[in-house]
């Protein structure tokens, strides 16, 4: 791909992908919009203050990523209305639930809408879509993950411990308590074992949108005791830059075409920051090259081209595990 | 003086049952196998996407 590299710094000047005459638009300029930046370098990109996003800059057919700290939905519908098409990263639930009630109006407009492009939900959707393919049946999804971006995602881990989770058991929404379903997880090293509760996430509604077939869906996060004691408060001390090396964790539960049970586990450890940069960016360059399905995609849909999303993901550095609870010949 | 005399069997109570559970409870020897390895996704001409 020949494009304009665009140099880093405050303000980068727009440009066209000399192939595609398409350019990305990154609007945020926290950890994930400036790794995404660096991340997409042989590209078009143009990186947008979120306070100040200039909408004539955005032309039909390009691609807008927000990476923003703040809620996604109520800039969609104008981005949309422009023809673009966007990426969005967030987690928060209700942003979400907004989210997804744009299919109508994307289809209209018949752009694509990627929600929940991130780590969890994003990169956990293509894990287990991929898992999913080792399996006759898929019952259940359970997923947990660790760790934090910048501070705007340390913030929603800190508010994502109180209130009410939902999980998807036996065919119907069920909300449990935040900080609640203490349960080991063994992420990949130099992780380990963390204890990870029940939280505020959008991870199983996408989830179960994606696999709407599945009995359970469960998602988790890790916490310390002071985390989940201090939720119902504010934050205690400013959250850090970047958090250090996060994890995910995705594990599938169901039959074998013998009818035997099987579960499998992958993950990975690696910065949040730049997981959720490199999955972005496989979905930016995706709709780019090759065009992604018009209305709400959600990362794990079965008509996405997952194995080359995921090795678009693996391509900017993000390395895929998979657990072998027992000795496995290499 | 009773109190005390009760506090101090309940603890020696407790306190055998600990040593007795402690010295009793082998838990058996963790996997010293298994763990983690890198995934490999399909290659693109095998890919049925």
């Amino acid at each position: 791909m020949t494009g304009h590299k665009t140099p880093a710094g405050p303000k980068t000047p727009a440009g066209h992908d000399d192939q595609t005459g398409r350019t990305v638009h990154v609007v945020g300029r926290g950890v994930v919009g400036r790794r995404l930046h660096r991340m997409l370098g042989e590209r078009a990109v143009t990186v947008h203050e979120p306070r100040a996003l200039d909408l004539s800059a955005i032309c039909e057919g390009d691609v807008v990523v927000l990476a923003l700290g703040t809620a996604h939905a109520p800039l969609v519908p104008s981005l949309l209305e422009r023809g673009a098409h966007v990426v969005t990263v967030g987690d928060t639930l209700d942003d979400v639930r907004e989210l997804l009630a744009l299919d109508g109006f994307a289809l209209r407009r018949g752009t694509t809408l990627v929600v929940g492009a991130a780590m969890a939900p994003g990169l956990s959707g293509l894990i287990a879509r991929h898992l999913a393919s080792q399996l006759h049946v898929v019952d259940e999804i359970h997923i947990a993950h660790h760790g934090t971006a910048g501070p705007a995602c340390a913030r929603d881990h800190h508010q994502s411990l109180r209130g009410w989770a939902p999980g998807w058991h036996d065919g119907e929404w069920v909300d449990s308590f935040c900080g609640s379903g203490r349960e080991l997880c063994w992420f990949p090293e130099p992780i380990g074992a963390l204890d990870c509760y029940r939280a505020r996430m959008a991870s199983p509604i996408l989830l179960q949108h994606s696999f709407p077939g599945v009995k359970r869906v469960s998602a988790r996060r890790s916490a310390r005791r002071r985390d989940r004691l201090t939720a119902r408060l504010p934050m205690l001390s400013p959250p850090h830059q970047e958090g250090g090396v996060g994890a995910l964790r995705v594990e599938l539960r169901g039959g074998a075409a013998d009818g035997s049970r099987q579960c499998v586990i992958a993950g990975i450890a690696e910065l949040v920051g730049t997981t959720t940069a490199a999955t972005a960016a496989a979905f930016a360059t995706m709709i780019i090259d090759e065009g992604l399905p018009i209305g709400v995609v959600v990362p794990g849909d079965e008509n996405l081209p997952t194995t080359e999303l995921l090795r678009r993901t693996t391509s900017y550095g993000v390395r895929l595990q998979e657990f072998t609870g027992i000795p496995q010949p290499s | 003086m009773k109190l005390v005399r009760r506090v101090l069997a309940a603890l020696t109570m407790a306190g055998i049952a600990a040593v007795g559970i402690r010295l009793g409870g082998g838990g058996g020897v963790p996997p010293q196998h298994g763990g983690w390895r890198p995934l490999d996704l399909p290659p693109r001409n095998n890919e049925r996407e």
